[in-house]
């Protein structure tokens, strides 16, 4: 067995009105590859955020190297050997290989570089390793997304990093290049490179992985070898498609848990009436996605980062462009950008609240009537009374939490502000309403409020479409689920009845239909 | 929280105008008085109806033009270019009338080709995608220089009509005109501001662009808007400079452009956008020129104008933001 590398214990995270993590301990092993999976906001993020020094934990100790590690920020955690493979890669597109390779490293003489062969040296070595196919000289902004991970690999390596942590390292790359990224991971292990490998892929855990660390809700759940699990051989890994299906439902049982009892309410769908259709609409991101939705209907997208569910949200909305039709009350809609979808009469909640949904320098009477001015105004000019009447009725009805209507937006709890988005959505007065991840970080009593408010849309015959990477939403409020995988639809499936949560996970996973 | 608790902490009648204390409006207002307090502690002189009169007059232009400019500016775009505008719209003023043209004509034209430069801004930005910074530099050369061509470089003096200096000189009773149109612009603005769509428009773009675009604002649009506005407003402060100045003088002007965006920063508009008021700048421009008046009577040297301009410009800002800063902490805490 081999040593200890980093021990983690009773690590806890508390935000403002929400626990992150709560008590996690684990080893990770030096040399190995260690996999932690769980779903959005199980506490994955926040587990990387704090080993890397971009956040300090509330409670618990990290022991890295039989040491104390408390990294004062990103770059003192990569000084003592901790190196990340984000998403957002960190390259210089501008510069050569070398140059980006040997970046902060140079040594310098009055502000002078200086030649260095055995840093050039040591750089050549790494990368010959790793790839012999990218050149030294090459510009970075030529390579592919998997070889700019591995000139960002090759950096980590370069500088003495003991641990690299891969977040999600697979999710814009082709399988071809995941197969490539699996043999330089392997490279790693045999140079004692310890990897934290992060990924909603879960065949590729059973492929790349040692350990496994199971979080859920900002609990470790548990740590596991891969080669514990039931029926899981690592050797015949052609035949062993059913071995892995047990293996992939053993993770998945650890992943959900047991699913709350649902309080499923069928809304009364009117299936004469479809109010919005979708026909073959693909762009980069989707495949052939074709669906109706009808009046008085919560439909739910359901699948992980990276399967679509904003994608579709974007096309509907005409943020991104599309191939195919998109109809609306029957009749084919023309829509290029968001103004013309209000003008169909679709709204939409967008996934990040901050960014996409408020405006955070106005407050709350200037925020709900954004989208609809009409609601406010007379002969086209703006009265005083009318936006503070329209607020209160709102934060009545929405139950929004404030000091009063001229309280900024910014000051608000994540909660609220999703009921401020929610009102000026509602005040957009449309029959159709698109809702991109409508709960995301908000604490489980507004949540059921929301859900609440989304039943009574549907009540009052208006058409929702909720976008969600969360299992327990789908189930509780949609009538109909839509399984995406990759930008395809893999599975329709009408709610109330008995839905295994085993396989609809096994869908979205993509580890078999 | 329990979840029986009213929304709603405190009531108060809808619609009854509450006054809120707007304390970084108000320290700016303080500079001002402590500016006009000390001139007057100096040079009595300071203290007169015909000074303050003249301060006004002084800034005219600035104001006029600086009522699209905040707009414009608080959306988060700028404008390098009203300037040229200014000058450009104050030589084809001049130059039509020496050329023999009614001066109502002049006017016209002379407003409808500034109009017509940032209409060019509008396009290069919002069509071409040209950063707003580059675009407009590009036509306060372009503008500077077509100023020049008109006259050859040279001042249009000779062959004037006489009433070609009425508009900046005579007066409607009390007030001179110029001061009367700044009055009329700045109120059709105030409504522009609190009452219209491009008011309420401008401070969304300027917080928070994407959040505009997916809420089914025309950001094209508005903004094509504002800069047009921004060109209008310029051209009316030429054909006014010009008339004050009494001649077409091609050296106007410079820097005029920052003048207007150091009176919209001092007045509290952020450089990225989402906040700022036309009062602020109203109040910025008339520290400024309090402070270049002052200094005037007191017969300081003009150099030493533009150093304490400097000066006055970024302490005032730095005690804006720490104002601000201090009441965030004690808003949140």
């Amino acid at each position: 067995m081999q040593e200890k590398l980093l021990e983690i214990r009773d690590i806890s995270k508390y935000y403002p009105g929400v626990t992150a993590l709560k008590g996690v301990s684990f080893d990770i092993r030096r040399g190995s590859v260690h996999c932690i999976v769980g779903e959005n906001g199980a506490g994955k993020s926040t587990l990387i955020k704090i080993l890397t020094g971009a956040e300090r934990r509330s409670e618990g100790t990290i022991r890295f190297n039989g040491r104390e590690f408390n990294p004062h920020g990103t770059r003192d955690a990569m000084r003592s050997g901790m190196s990340v493979l984000f998403q957002e890669l960190n390259v210089v597109n501008q510069l050569t290989v070398q140059d980006n390779l040997s970046l902060g490293k140079e040594k310098r003489k009055l502000g002078f570089f200086k030649r260095d062969p055995e840093l050039i040296g040591n750089i050549y070595e790494v990368l010959r390793s790793l790839d012999p196919s990218i050149s030294l000289t090459q510009m970075v902004e030529d390579l592919s997304v998997a070889q700019k991970q591995v000139i960002e690999i090759a950096k980590a390596i370069a500088s003495d990093s003991n641990v690299i942590i891969m977040d999600e390292p697979t999710a814009a790359i082709s399988d071809e290049e995941v197969n490539r990224l699996f043999q330089i991971i392997r490279k790693l292990k045999t140079r004692d490179v310890t990897v934290v490998y992060i990924s909603h892929r879960l065949s590729e855990i059973f492929e790349i992985g040692d350990y496994v660390t199971v979080l859920r809700d900002g609990r470790m759940i548990d740590t596991k070898a891969i080669a514990d699990f039931a029926g899981y051989c690592k050797d015949d890994a052609p035949s062993a498609s059913s071995s892995m299906d047990a293996a992939c439902d053993e993770l998945i049982r650890m992943m959900l848990g047991k699913v709350v009892a649902e309080r499923y309410i069928p809304s009364d769908v009117d299936r004469g009436a479809k109010v919005l259709e979708l026909r073959s609409v693909s762009n980069g991101k989707l495949k052939d996605v074709s669906f109706a939705l009808y009046k008085g209907e919560i439909l739910g997208f359901y699948g992980l980062v990276g399967s679509g569910k904003t994608e579709i949200a974007k096309a509907i909305y005409g943020i991104d462009g599309r191939e195919g039709e998109v109809l609306v009350g029957g009749k084919l809609a023309a829509i290029a950008n968001p103004a013309d979808a209000i003008g169909e009469g679709i709204a939409m909640v967008p996934e990040e609240r901050r960014s996409e949904g408020l405006f955070t320098n106005l407050t709350i009477r200037e925020n709900i009537p954004m989208m609809n001015l009409r609601t406010i105004s007379k002969n086209g000019v703006f009265s005083r009374k009318r936006e503070r009447l329209l607020a209160r009725r709102y934060i009545e009805k929405v139950r929004i939490v404030a000091r009063d209507e001229d309280q900024r937006v910014s000051e608000l709890s994540g909660g609220n502000q999703q009921k401020v988005v929610l009102s000026k959505c509602l005040n957009a007065e449309s029959d159709i309403i698109l809702m991109d991840e409508p709960t995301r970080g908000i604490d489980v009593g507004a949540k059921e409020e929301i859900h609440n408010l989304i039943r009574e849309l549907a009540k009052n015959g208006k058409s929702v479409i909720v976008f969600t990477s969360e299992l327990p939403e789908v189930l509780n409020l949609c009538d109909r689920i839509i399984l995406l995988y990759d930008g395809k639809i893999m599975r329709t499936l009408e709610n109330g009845r008995n839905i295994d949560h085993g396989s609809v996970m096994r869908v979205v996973t993509g580890a078999g239909v | 929280m329990t979840m029986n608790e009213s929304p709603l902490k405190s009531g108060s009648p809808a619609g009854g105008s509450r006054f809120r204390v707007d304390l970084p409006k108000l320290m700016l207002f303080g500079i001002l008085v402590f500016t006009v307090g000390v001139f007057t502690a100096l040079n009595p002189r300071f203290f007169s109806w015909r000074s303050f009169i003249f301060v006004l007059i002084q800034n005219s232009f600035v104001i006029v033009t600086g009522c699209a400019v905040t707009l414009l500016m608080i959306a988060g775009y700028i404008d390098l270019s009203v300037g040229s505008t200014l000058v450009l719209s104050g030589m084809i003023h001049a130059y039509l009338c020496r050329a023999g043209a009614a001066i109502e004509v002049s006017l016209i034209i002379a407003i409808v080709a500034g109009t017509l430069i940032g209409y060019i801004n509008a396009v290069m930005i919002v069509k071409l995608k040209i950063t707003p910074f580059i675009a407009t530099l590009g036509t306060m050369y372009l503008g500077r220089g077509l100023s020049y061509l008109i006259s050859g470089g040279l001042v249009i003096r000779e062959g004037l009509p006489d009433n070609f200096a009425y508009l900046g000189n005579e007066y409607l009773g009390p007030i001179p005109i110029t001061v009367a149109v700044m009055i009329g612009v700045l109120a059709i603005f105030f409504v522009l501001e609190k009452k219209s769509v491009l008011g309420k428009y401008s401070i969304a773009i300027g917080g928070n662009k994407t959040a505009a675009v997916l809420s089914g604002i025309d950001v094209d649009g508005i903004v094509q808007v504002l800069y047009v506005l921004c060109g209008t407003l310029s051209a009316v402060g030429g054909v006014l400079m010009a008339s004050r100045l009494g001649v077409g003088e091609p050296n106007t002007g410079i820097g005029f452009e920052f003048d207007v965006i150091i009176a919209v920063i001092l007045g509290g508009t952020s450089l990225a956008g989402g906040e700022g008021s036309l009062v602020g700048m109203i109040i910025g421009s008339l520290i400024i020129g309090c402070l270049a008046n002052g200094l005037k009577i007191l017969n300081v040297f003009t150099f030493y104008q533009s150093v304490m301009k400097g000066i006055v410009l970024v302490l005032a800002v730095v005690l804006y933001e720490n104002v601000k800063a201090r009441l965030k902490i004690k808003r949140a805490g």
